[in-house]
């Protein structure tokens, strides 16, 4: 597998986790907004579309209504815990892609260098 | 849409809060206020009403930000402080007939101002505002983290 393949896959993963965090900051800012319900991405799947668009492709991935929470008597549905550990979960996510990006670009310079 | 749109939809969330905590701290600093800045009566309690900035459910990573119905400063899916509402609940009256602002049987009208109820909106707005700081601190890190991949 080429290396510029892993860098563009890698790009897809981390455009996907900075979509995810903003939809969670958004979540947070709405905590106290009568009415408002918990949007998500499904990771997977958005994932899965990302990676199966053709390189180059930027695609914006859709939120929906997240289900099952308990709705609070002013309709707003916003948990603050679960936000708050997917906004970590997420922080680590882009951290992982990050990482793996720079190793990515070290192995690239090592080829580059002959090894030495 | 990049990781600075999630730092300006906190940051939409940390003024709105602002914004609401002051107003609770007026009401709470007005509760025997008898004459309100319009001339008319005791001062009325206020309350603020909070809006999501582009309510259209597409529109939230759909637009870059800038376009929508919203004002220009709050993104799609941040929140807005879209108005303060006035309480129109009675006003309380006490039998004070020394007072400048008796009226001809002896009363005064006060405010009808909970302070419990004030500081416990008080809290909530506080709360919310340091989970929206926690939210800011999150996304900086991770702009932090694509900063680092230029330096190696």
């Amino acid at each position: 597998m080429a290396i510029g393949s892993v860098q563009s896959q890698l790009e897809s993963y981390l455009s996907l986790t900075m979509q995810r965090q903003t939809v969670l900051a958004s979540n947070m800012a709405n905590v106290d907004t009568p009415g408002y319900k918990t949007k998500d991405i499904d990771f997977q799947s958005e994932m899965a579309r990302a990676l199966a668009a053709p390189d180059g492709s930027t695609s914006e991935a859709s939120p929906h209504a997240v289900t099952g929470l308990m709705e609070r008597p002013d309709g707003n549905n916003v948990d603050i815990d679960r936000e708050s550990v997917l906004m970590a979960e997420t922080q680590l996510q882009y951290q992982l892609g990050t990482q793996l990006l720079k190793g990515n670009f070290h192995t690239l310079l090592a080829a580059i260098n002959g090894g030495s | 849409m990049g990781l600075f749109t999630a730092l300006d939809i906190s940051a939409s969330a940390l003024a709105a809060e602002r914004q609401r905590s002051e107003i609770a701290s007026s009401n709470l600093a007005n509760v025997d206020t008898t004459r309100s800045s319009s001339g008319s009566g005791p001062y009325r309690r206020k309350e603020v009403v909070l809006q999501t900035a582009g309510t259209s459910f597409s529109s939230l990573l759909g637009a870059s930000g800038s376009s929508g119905s919203s004002s220009a400063a709050v993104p799609v899916g941040g929140v807005e402080l879209t108005r303060v509402v006035e309480d129109t609940s009675a006003a309380i009256r006490r039998y004070e007939p020394g007072h400048p602002d008796a009226d001809k049987d002896g009363y005064v009208s006060y405010p009808s101002i909970n302070p419990a109820q004030e500081m416990v909106d008080l809290m909530g707005s506080v709360r919310s505002y340091q989970l929206n700081a926690t939210a800011v601190n999150a996304s900086k890190q991770m702009i932090q983290q694509s900063i680092d991949l230029l330096k190696s």
